[in-house]
């Protein structure tokens, strides 16, 4: 069956359409909480679909908007990439709202926080799916204020600062992002993405060219918090409502990473080798850096949070090593990533939730979980995957990654690759001895209700899954891994000829 | 006419760096704000020496150089997103001052501990 291209519009414009009904509806709580999830499911479903048969095909479907062929009109290319990013999203941001719906967090009951959860979704789908580079900066920043705002409403008292911060890197980063795109229209008249890398393959000595790597390069690690623009992340990570960074720090850190795919693979093909360089040295140091200090922290949450760092840093190495495995290997990684990151961040929170002060401190914690076994069991698989043992998918993003380590024969690399693995589990062991196995602190008690279980189980369920019936992922990510290499191929099905 | 958009360009960008790098949390507000122009008037002058006359209003199709529109409409959608960029982050200024009495940067610290 053919699917008309116009379908590809589904999973942007149901959060949207979602968003908007789920305002009308802020006056009937169960109404709204039904009508959002549905829209969130119904989304996920049309795009897991779209995957499905684009995969199949092997042809991406375009939608070229209004009718305006590219590359003068607004195109939105889902490839096969694109729709691999948008499923691991919308996987991941179903079980946050179910999270959300489940949880009794303050910030949750706010008429707006479910409107501007499904607008987040908007957003990252369409960065993800828009193959114009101005219109990906819109949907950024549509990101950009639903993420800020939903920290800001956090319970944390200290939601607004942290809010603060990351707004204001946020704004540097698009400001960024516009100075890259001006300089890249003045240099090759076009915000096309397919026609822009086929102007720049033509002519690559643009006046502006390496300017705009620049600022891109710049943009995106911002977005992704590579190392030496990360120090917002682990404060508005920890601070925001657990279903909220649960989010933040699984799939919207991967905006980074996709923009890196794009920038290496089809914006700027012929000077990928020197930015693959750059990001394999900004990986590892993010590596070093994100393992040592989620080592030396005293609060769950900002313990997951500096262990994102380091776990992009691995996906950054993958895609610095840039070969058709190792590529394979990143987008496994960042999928699993997804996964894992946001099951632990909401036992994080499901924790914090029963403790008597609601913070996810250690010394707020510690014994917390010993009425909790089950939770308990869930962090230790989880903390199992984000080291890389099996029966995880964890193992299977990390075995990929080492093999195409050995078969590029980078020794250094996979050294400090090894050691911070075992590394990973030195402090997520940690923290699960200290809520779990250590008896609680005078005075301390566990709260009889708290947040329910239901996502990160869902969660824990489908790492499990992955670990053991694995061959569907990676066949899809040798798929995309495939597709990407051709850049010809993405540009011939935008331009049409 | 190039050197005086070139240099106001670049003077709006040095005051907005500076003013952002400063302990003030309202003066990097301001600097955000002067940043923001200033990259609007960056986008601008992407478009701006290819023609004079502008598009669709005066175009007959003979002789002319029209300018380029379409960096124009990138300036509009970026104003109108920088304006609920700064309306939203003075917003969170107003609850920063009041909750924290202060408006030097270095005292607005809680994430830390």
């Amino acid at each position: 069956m053919t699917i008309e291209p116009q379908l590809i519009l589904l999973p942007i414009l149901i959060p949207l359409l979602g968003a908007g009904v789920a305002l009308l509806l802020r006056k009937r709580r169960p109404y709204q909480a039904g009508w959002s999830l549905g829209s969130m499911l119904l989304s996920c479903g049309v795009s897991l679909w779209l995957f499905v048969d684009v995969w199949q095909t092997g042809r991406p479907l375009v939608w070229q908007g209004g009718g305006w062929l590219a590359p003068f009109g607004i195109t939105l290319v889902a490839d096969i990439l694109a729709l691999f990013f948008v499923v691991m999203t919308q996987l991941v941001m179903v079980t946050g709202m179910v999270y959300a719906l489940g949880s009794g967090d303050k910030a949750v009951k706010y008429p707006a926080f479910l409107v501007l959860f499904l607008t987040l979704c908007t957003g990252l789908t369409g960065a993800f799916m828009t193959g114009d580079i101005f219109n990906m900066y819109v949907f950024a920043e549509l990101l950009v204020i639903s993420g800020t705002v939903l920290t800001a409403i956090s319970d944390d008292k200290f939601g607004t600062e942290a809010a603060y911060k990351y707004f204001y890197m946020s704004l540097l980063a698009s400001f960024l992002m516009l100075l890259g795109i001006g300089c890249l229209y003045v240099s090759y008249g076009t915000l096309n993405m397919a026609d822009l890398s086929g102007r720049i393959q033509a002519q690559p000595d643009g006046l502006l060219l390496l300017p705009a790597i620049g600022f891109l390069l710049a943009t995106f690690m911002i977005k992704s918090a590579v190392f030496p623009f990360h120090f917002w992340q682990p404060d508005f990570h920890a601070a925001s409502p657990t279903a909220v960074s649960a989010m933040l720090s699984s799939v919207v850190v991967k905006l980074g990473v996709y923009g890196f795919l794009r920038m290496t693979f089809l914006l700027f093909a012929a000077q990928a080798v020197q930015m693959r360089g750059l990001l394999l040295v900004l990986g590892l140091v993010g590596i070093l850096f994100g393992g040592l200090s989620a080592i030396g922290t005293h609060n769950v949450k900002r313990m997951l949070a500096y262990s994102t760092l380091a776990q992009i840093g691995f996906i950054l190495v993958g895609i610095g090593w840039g070969t058709p495995l190792a590529l394979t290997a990143a987008l496994v990684f960042a999928f699993n990533h997804s996964l894992i990151k946001a099951a632990m961040l909401m036992l994080a929170g499901f924790v914090a939730s029963r403790a008597s002060v609601k913070s996810a401190a250690f010394d707020v914690v510690t014994g917390v979980g010993r009425p909790l076994p089950a939770a308990g069991l869930l962090f230790f698989i989880g903390s199992l995957a984000l080291a890389g043992i099996p029966p995880t998918s964890g193992f299977v993003s990390k075995l990929l990654l080492f093999s195409s380590g050995i078969e590029a024969a980078a020794f250094w690399p996979l050294l400090i690759l090894g050691l911070f693995s075992i590394l990973t589990l030195v402090y997520t062991m940690r923290a699960f001895m200290r809520i779990w196995w250590q008896e609680p602190a005078a005075g301390i008690s566990t709260k009889p209700a708290g947040d329910h279980l239901l996502a990160p189980i869902l969660l824990i369920g489908l790492i499990l899954v992955l670990g053991i019936w694995a061959s569907p992922l990676v066949e899809a990510a040798q798929a995309v891994s495939a597709w990407v290499a051709d850049p010809a191929a993405y540009v011939a099905a935008v331009l049409g000829n | 006419m190039e050197l005086l958009t070139a240099l106001t360009i670049g003077t709006l960008f040095a005051i907005g760096v500076f003013q952002l790098l400063r302990r003030n949390v309202i003066r990097s507000a301001i600097g955000l704000v002067i940043l923001a122009n200033a990259v609007n008037l960056f986008l601008l002058t992407t478009g701006a020496y290819l023609g004079e006359d502008p598009a669709y209003a005066t175009y007959t199709g003979v002789g002319q150089r029209i300018a380029d529109p379409l960096p124009q409409a990138l300036i509009l959608t970026a104003i109108v997103i920088s304006m609920g960029g700064t309306a939203f982050v003075l917003a969170m200024l107003y609850i920063i001052s009041a909750r924290y009495q202060t408006a030097n940067m270095d005292e607005v610290d809680n994430l830390k501990n």
